[in-house]
């Protein structure tokens, strides 16, 4: 929650107070507005035919190349990005030797350095759980409708496309309301190539 | 979601990231039906320049599913948007 300053206001109708999660004997899956608790993950994919359990955290950087970030927010077409996570997790189930699965992903305003997915993977073994750890990552990247947008130092937004580390699409801040109303975007052509965290 | 029901003869359409910073909206309901494949043409006349700068590299979805609309091999060319659907414009993704 935001102090006197007005709520960011790229997408305020988008993001439920609430989590959204599905959850099974195998799979936990949630998009949720609250901090992220990656203990809770590890305890769900616990299992006491799992010798291994790999947990991968991502979290908000202060930076994109060079240029400051000063906040990010995510929104997500909810209903899509669970049935599509949903689908991740059950194809690495059948595809890799693992126990239990979890990916949670953080929703709305995310501060710096704080998380914004975990995944947690258990396995008999701990070759599966690295690489379904790894893929599901991956996947989750290149497929779940879940969007970022970087505010930078100086109030200029970006939103974010994972694919091709381009930068994507700038958002022009208007006075007061940052965001949506009456903003027109450019095309924005930096293509910057870096990698990025989780 | 913002949507809702979408009143008669209307279909809703979903925009997110960069397409709802260029509409300024999450959400609104638009004439149905629609041919899928016009669809990009009628948000042109709505939103000058939203093609160019925004959906030539978005995908769409209708009631969840996504639509191919220039896949040589099975586009579905014919596929109608009806009183009721949810559309949705999918920029880019970008979670992690």
């Amino acid at each position: 929650m935001a102090q006197a300053q007005p709520a960011p206001s790229s997408f305020p109708s988008t993001i439920p107070t609430d989590p959204t999660t599905h959850q099974t004997a195998s799979t936990y899956i949630s998009l949720t507005p609250h901090p992220l608790s990656a203990s809770q993950l590890t305890t769900f994919v616990r299992s006491p035919s799992a010798g291994a359990t790999v947990l991968f955290i991502g979290t908000t950087r202060d930076t994109f190349a060079t240029l400051p970030v000063s906040s990010l927010s995510y929104t997500s077409y909810i209903p899509l990005a669970m049935s599509t996570l949903r689908s991740i997790c059950s194809s690495l189930l059948s595809k890799h030797e693992i126990e239990k699965i979890a990916i949670v992903h953080r929703l709305g305003e995310v501060g710096i350095g704080e998380e914004s997915i975990v995944i947690a993977v258990s396995a008999k073994h701990r070759q599966a759980a690295w690489r379904a750890g790894e893929e599901a990552l991956e996947e989750a990247k290149r497929r779940a409708e879940i969007w970022k947008l970087e505010k930078f130092v100086g109030g200029e937004g970006v939103w974010r496309a994972n694919r091709d580390g381009v930068m994507g699409v700038k958002v022009e801040p208007d006075e007061g309301k940052e965001g949506r109303e009456g903003v027109e975007n450019k095309g924005e052509s930096g293509t910057l190539d870096v990698s990025e965290e989780g | 979601m913002a949507s809702g029901k979408s009143p008669l003869g209307h279909f809703s359409i979903l925009y997110f990231a960069a397409a709802s910073t260029f509409t300024g909206k999450s959400t609104e309901h638009l004439p149905a039906p629609v041919l899928a494949r016009n669809l990009f043409t009628s948000l042109e006349q709505l939103y000058p320049g939203i093609v160019d700068k925004v959906l030539s590299s978005c995908a769409v979805t209708v009631n969840l599913e996504y639509i191919d609309l220039d896949g040589e091999d099975t586009p579905q060319l014919e596929l109608m948007i009806k009183e009721g659907d949810e559309v949705a414009i999918i920029p880019p993704v970008s979670s992690g």
